[in-house]
């Protein structure tokens, strides 16, 4: 009898601390998902839905995670951040979510943030790679993506390299917000490091739909290389209105302006812009992409895939490799260390590969720079996946 | 059937209600109130939370523009006020919550008086787009005072305790904003009853005639204007609190048409009316995402693609209906119930 309370000890006191942790059953785990699913941008929050769902697909598919399957639970939160904290709160509350895979713009993440602490909940930040999300640093909080930073110093680098411009005039326009800030931080570190004219920089308010006035001051500056800050229809109606001014511009535009919605809008003003983006356009790996997306969603969901389909499908492939590698005794803790460790985790070729082991947590940071052909609305590769 | 209702004392005439079975319905509500943390879990006691939240705001909103009748669409900019003056005030300052949030909403009562002194010859949809035009200014400088603000970046708020207690989360929090919102209950109950209530009360009815009778109309608009964003600059205060990240993003005109729209579904005028109409508005996506979580499977294709839209739909179409069908709003249907009630079985 003793020898069996020793042993009864020594195990408790040697053995692993398994303790299930919330959203894990023998048979499932379950991802919480917030996301924009009404509203003007709910075209983005319906790509990330339908690239967790096609990922989930192909893991359960595949035999799961150690055998559990993976259930998607999607809240909306219409881009308000008050509503994604009170939609991660029901995420965490009633449906128990295990971890947390879409995340909504930088204010919501921002505004989830001290629940995601809270809680310990394994989180991949996929569409929001935001400066203020990995710095400081969160420890259950990993981050996919460049910053708008690079984004942008890439387009004007390439531009700078290979374009051939006579008297290159060099012109910021961009949003009065945390994304306008870090759009002018890669335009400054460009205009100095290339010793360019840098002959305007205007600032104007989120939701502003008439640029009318501030290309127009552009227009006088001279400016013939634009960092265009724009988002989607603002960033459209900014070169229409450099169109209507006959301006030549070498653009260079937000990755949101590689989705097709907002291709069709801003290919109207005929100008071949640029973009740099952290997931390929175009390529052998977005066909295969395709052809696996096609096996899982149906016609409307393949309708709304877009970059951010390829970002948020690539992210929780991470999170299930790292969840996978903590065995049956799946945990928190054990997830975040594995995150923390990942490295070079291959994604099929749509981003370049993931690595976390990094002081920040933050991986996807290389850049592709494509350029736009507006006859065709398709986009062609200029540079690989670089880091700047 | 009660045949009269005669008061006959000074302390009868002041009392908020000498029906007891008011009082009994009121007592049963309180230890309601104070049981919830018990018996609800923590999204529903969160849930809970965000309705207090808008109590607070539709009452102190149902002062300026139900009781003294100036229409407001700058709610978004108060809150918005009070919200960084408790977050500065707490986090940068060191001050204590139970110091920075009523100073919150003291800022916000001296910010209202830069709208409300301009304003004083304006009404209606004039007035209306000048308390606009407030909380875009508002939203500017918060994005430009980037020394007080941090500008885009927003400000984390954490630290807030009360006796020892966080009152950010939990229980803490839900008493913490039940106390706000009853104090705030009273003290608009009250007022509406008092010389100020009365002065306001004939603003709204025929400012002329009001100001014919000798009441002051700059002295009663302008502490209309200072009282209700005091009220608002608490709720604002408490969504920092809450949601403990703010930034301008949360603060989007969306609620100050939200704001109204509380006070319109509950009933323009009456502080029973901002309470219901700040429980439906709350509750009714919750509502309607349950009930179509019980009729069609979340993860289905047609789920993601379709139904967080007709959600938002039905939303819209259930407060169009309601308006059309019952345009004294939730307080109208509630006496239209008690009127059934009391005449039962001759009512009609």
């Amino acid at each position: 009898m003793k020898r069996i309370a020793i042993v009864a000890i020594a195990a408790l006191a040697t053995g692993p601390a398994f303790a299930a942790d919330p959203g894990v059953t023998d048979t499932e785990i379950r991802i919480g998902d917030v996301n924009i699913m009404t509203g003007a941008a709910s075209f983005i929050g319906r790509a990330v839905s339908v690239g967790s769902k096609i990922a989930a697909a192909e893991i359960n598919d595949a035999g799961g995670v150690n055998g559990r399957m993976i259930k998607i639970i999607t809240e909306d939160d219409g881009y308000v951040p008050s509503r994604s904290f009170q939609a991660l709160s029901k995420l965490i509350e009633v449906d128990e979510i295990f971890a947390l895979n879409g995340t909504s713009g930088t204010a919501n993440v921002l505004a989830m943030m001290p629940l995601i602490e809270e809680n310990n909940l394994p989180t991949i930040v996929s569409t929001a790679p935001n400066e203020l999300v990995y710095d400081p640093v969160r420890p259950s909080v990993f981050t996919l993506g460049a910053s708008y930073s690079d984004a942008f110093y890439a387009q004007l680098k390439y531009i700078n390299d290979n374009v051939d411009i006579e008297n290159p005039v060099y012109g910021l326009i961009r949003q009065d917000d945390d994304f306008g800030v870090a759009v002018e931080h890669g335009y400054n570190r460009a205009v100095e490091e290339f010793g360019v004219e840098d002959a305007a920089r205007i600032r104007f308010k989120k939701g502003t739909s008439n640029f009318s006035a501030e290309v127009a001051q552009l227009d006088r500056a001279g400016v013939n290389v634009l960092a265009n800050g724009g988002i989607i229809s603002g960033a459209a109606n900014i070169l229409s209105e450099a169109r209507k001014l006959g301006m030549d511009i070498q653009s260079a535009q937000v990755w949101s302006e590689d989705m097709p919605p907002s291709v069709n809008l801003a290919a109207q003003a005929g100008y071949d812009y640029y973009v740099a983006d952290y997931v390929a356009l175009t390529g052998e790996a977005n066909d295969a992409f395709l052809e696996t997306a096609r096996e899982y969603v149906s016609e409307d969901e393949i309708e709304a895939i877009n970059r951010y389909t390829y970002v948020t499908y690539a992210a929780l492939h991470a999170m299930a490799e790292a969840m996978s590698r903590c065995g049956e005794e799946l945990t928190r803790d054990c997830t975040i260390e594995n995150l923390r460790q990942l490295e070079d985790f291959p994604v099929g070729g749509i981003m370049a590969p993931i690595s976390f082991n990094n002081e920040n947590q933050l991986s996807g940071t290389a850049v592709s720079v494509y350029q736009l052909d507006a006859d065709t609305q398709t986009f062609t590769r200029l540079t690989e996946f670089v880091d700047y | 059937m009660r045949t009269g209702h005669f008061k006959e004392s000074t302390g009868q005439l002041i009392a908020l209600t000498d029906n007891p079975t008011t009082k009994a319905w009121v007592a049963a509500l309180v230890v309601a109130l104070l049981a919830a943390p018990l018996l609800l879990g923590a999204y529903e006691l969160g849930l809970l939370v965000t309705v207090l939240i808008a109590v607070v705001g539709g009452v102190g909103l149902n002062l300026l523009t139900g009781t003294t009748g100036l229409i407001s669409l700058g709610q978004a900019g108060f809150l918005a006020v009070g919200a960084y003056g408790n977050a500065v005030l707490m986090v940068d300052y060191g001050w204590p919550v139970w110091l920075s949030l009523p100073a919150g909403g003291v800022i916000s009562a001296l910010i209202s008086l830069l709208v409300g002194i301009p304003s004083l010859r304006l009404k209606g949809l004039y007035l209306a787009i000048t308390t606009l035009a407030f909380s875009f200014i508002v939203s500017h400088i918060i994005l430009y005072a980037e020394p007080i603000t941090r500008g885009p970046n927003g400000i984390f708020v954490s630290g807030a305790e009360i006796f020892g207690f966080n009152v950010q989360k939990g229980p803490p929090l839900y008493f913490l904003t039940l106390f706000v919102s009853v104090a705030v209950v009273l003290l608009a109950l009250n007022l509406q009853r008092s010389r100020l209530g009365r002065a306001w009360l004939a603003i709204r009815d025929h400012d002329i005639a009001a100001r014919a009778m000798g009441i002051d109309l700059t002295r009663y608009k302008l502490l209309a204007f200072m009282i209700s964003s005091f009220i608002v600059g608490l709720a604002g205060g408490l969504i920092s609190l809450q949601i403990r990240f703010i930034n301008i993003d949360v603060f989007g005109l969306i609620l100050s048409i939200e704001a109204l729209a509380i006070i319109i579904l509950g009933g323009l005028g009456s502080i029973a009316g901002a309470i219901l109409g700040a429980i439906f508005l709350t509750l009714l996506p919750e509502v309607i995402r349950i009930a179509f979580n019980l009729v069609l499977e979340p993860g289905s294709s047609f789920y993601s693609t379709y139904v967080y839209e007709i959600r938002g739909v039905v939303y819209g179409f259930v407060i169009v209906a309601f308006l059309r069908f019952k345009p004294d709003g939730l307080i109208g249907l509630w006496r239209d119930s008690k009127k059934f009630w009391s005449n039962w079985p001759l009512a009609y």
